[in-house]
């Protein structure tokens, strides 16, 4: 069942068009990787899943319901989005941070029960940030932080979750035990993970299914046919202007840049 | 984390200190009077008791109103910290208290002198040029985007110009209206001591602050940012409304009572988040009773300091205010991660 579905998305900033007839569906428990150039709608896409951008048609329905169905709590439902970059003017700890998620989504209290409790508990188990619990969040590191948003995108128990460059700023061990929780939470829960990155390797190696956007409107989606298989040299140089080596090395397939592509090619390889 | 027990235990306190500083602050004054001849009530061997004269008409109402412009004040200052995202707000600095004193003044200006239940034409012209003062910083909030002094910038200019605008109507009005308009540039908590005033006052005020407080979870979501708080589900449009809206009025109050007050809004707000953390569940009704005491206690000071003469209590405030929000500033510029 397909659990989101964009047909024909189309979306610009005035002057400059964004996203152009862009089509593609998500399963449920796909571990969708989204990938391309700077400035080729990765984050706008994500702000039009979760409703932070609602033009008057988007195309877009969750679940079999049109986008404009849903109201903005009932998205936070649906869809929970951990963007880049998120601080406080004040220092909240992370405990009370986590615990924003359930406020609307457990019904506008002002004082959480016990089973919002339980359920910000469970989200920082899961990302093993309750640890510090209570140390504010402007303490923390980036790789703290981005883990404290996760589990707060956790606590929404949403069956859908979206994270805008996750590991941009965490060394590598940080990166893989990010990218692990997802994997977890895909396997364990069946939650459907939609992702943003810029590293082709690690997500040829985690995700599923690719979305490719090109800086000039054109996209290709693609599914991951068995081990080993994944994006190839030539897509990537039509979509990021990049020449490069692929390989497989021990069932994984890795994408080694060499130097830039000579000339911009306009037609996809493999993609309509 | 906050827990009801907590948050009430914190309320009690602070409403213990309030008390406590109103009570203190009744008994000190420029007169020397005996409290037990107080209690002998209003008539004294068929004279006026002067004891029950001062402190009940006198100083007791003064000491009530300053409350209840402390406790507006420090709220608004709350508010408006969260929801633009910037510790240095305040509604004097962001212009707004002089924005709801144009408002006053246009009701002065204009002869609407009628009242009802109490509240004076100048109620409902001070809480429109709040609002619109409000709406306008929104807007300015939203362009200047990360650096917060831009927005405090153009709080400072909005309030020279307004500053600007009431001067003019003051030197072209009428002889007769001069002085109530000065008044209201000075901060001064001295004509407006009667009960009719008082009571829709603080009912209005303590409305605000407990429907604030009821907004707490969303103003802490959205110190994470507009988006951020619309991803976890909030109505930002909505919220942000009806949260200006109650700031705007509450701040339009204490600006009739006693004219333009600078600097509760952001030292209270500040001292409060330190003892008792940023949660504005908790910040929004412990700042009102704190602001109360704040005021209460400058009010006092602006009455004996000079003695028999009296200051303006903005004097007092400004006095304490100016190097806080000095000291702020710089604390904000070297920590510019603050995400804002």
């Amino acid at each position: 069942m397909s659990i989101i579905e964009v047909h024909g998305l189309t979306f610009d900033y005035g002057q400059r068009p964004v996203l152009n007839k862009l089509t593609f569906s998500v399963q449920k428990g796909d571990f969708l990787a989204v990938l391309g150039p700077n400035g080729s709608g990765k984050t706008t896409l994500l702000h039009l899943l979760s409703g932070l951008l609602r033009p008057m048609y988007s195309g877009i329905s969750i679940e079999q319901s049109t986008m404009s169905c849903f109201s903005q709590p009932e998205l936070a439902r649906k869809i929970a989005l951990v963007r880049q970059d998120i601080t406080s003017a004040f220092g909240f700890t992370v405990r009370d941070t986590v615990m924003m998620a359930r406020y609307i989504v457990g019904g506008s209290k002002l004082f959480e029960t016990r089973q919002d409790r339980d359920i910000v508990e469970q989200a920082m188990e899961r990302t093993d940030t309750r640890q510090f619990a209570e140390r504010p969040i402007t303490t923390l590191s980036g790789g703290e932080r981005q883990r404290v948003f996760i589990a707060r995108a956790l606590a929404q128990q949403t069956p859908i979750l979206l994270l805008d460059e996750p590991t941009s700023h965490l060394d590598l061990k940080h990166q893989i035990e990010v990218f692990d929780l997802l994997r977890r939470l895909r396997n364990e829960e069946g939650k459907t993970i939609i992702v943003v990155s810029h590293d082709i390797n690690l997500v040829q190696h985690y995700a599923d299914c690719f979305l490719l956007l090109a800086d000039d409107g054109r996209f290709c989606y693609q599914r991951r046919s068995g081990a080993g298989s994944g994006l190839n040299a030539k897509l990537i140089e039509s979509f990021f202007g990049v020449r490069g080596v692929e390989g497989v090395i021990e069932g994984h397939k890795v994408f080694v840049p060499i130097g830039v592509a000579q000339t911009q090619t306009n037609q996809n390889p493999q993609c309509k | 984390m906050l827990t009801q027990k907590i948050f009430w235990s914190r309320i009690v306190a602070a409403a213990a200190i309030l008390l406590l500083t109103m009570a203190v602050c009744a008994a000190v004054g420029s007169v020397p009077v005996r409290l037990a001849d107080v209690f002998d009530g209003p008539m004294r061997n068929g004279q006026i008791n002067t004891a029950y004269e001062i402190i009940v008409t006198y100083r007791l109402t003064r000491i009530v109103l300053a409350a209840v412009i402390g406790a507006a004040l420090a709220t608004a200052g709350c508010v408006f910290q969260a929801i633009l995202r910037n510790p240095l707000a305040d509604p004097y600095l962001l212009g707004v208290s002089s924005g709801a004193g144009l408002g006053t003044m246009a009701a002065v200006l204009f002869g609407w002198t009628w009242s009802l239940w109490g509240i004076s034409a100048m109620m409902p012209t001070a809480f429109v040029g709040a609002l619109l003062t409000s709406g306008l910083v929104w807007l300015l909030g939203r362009s200047t985007g990360r650096h917060h002094t831009g927005l405090i910038l153009a709080g400072v200019v909005v309030n020279a110009f307004f500053s600007a605008v009431m001067m003019f109507l003051t030197s072209i009005a009428r002889a007769d209206q001069i002085q109530t308009m000065q008044f209201w540039m000075m901060g001064n908590i001295a004509a407006m001591q009667r009960f009719e005033v008082i009571v829709p006052a603080a009912a209005i005020v303590a409305f605000g602050v407990v429907r604030l407080t009821q907004w707490g979870p969303p103003l802490n979501m959205l110190t994470f940012g507009a988006d951020d708080a619309a991803s976890l589900g909030l109505s930002v449009p909505r919220t942000a409304v009806s949260v200006f809206a109650i700031a705007a009025l509450i701040t339009a109050v204490a600006v009739c009572l006693s004219g333009l007050i600078g600097f509760v809004g952001l030292i209270v707000p500040h001292a409060v988040r330190l003892a008792a953390g940023p949660d504005h569940r908790q910040l929004i009704p412990i700042s009102a009773l704190m602001g109360g005491a704040f005021v209460v206690l400058a009010d006092s000071v602006a009455r004996v300091v000079v003695a028999p003469a009296m200051l303006p209590v903005g004097v007092v405030t400004a006095l304490v205010g100016g190097p806080f929000f000095l000291i702020l500033l710089v604390r904000c510029r070297k920590r510019l991660n603050w995400g804002l």
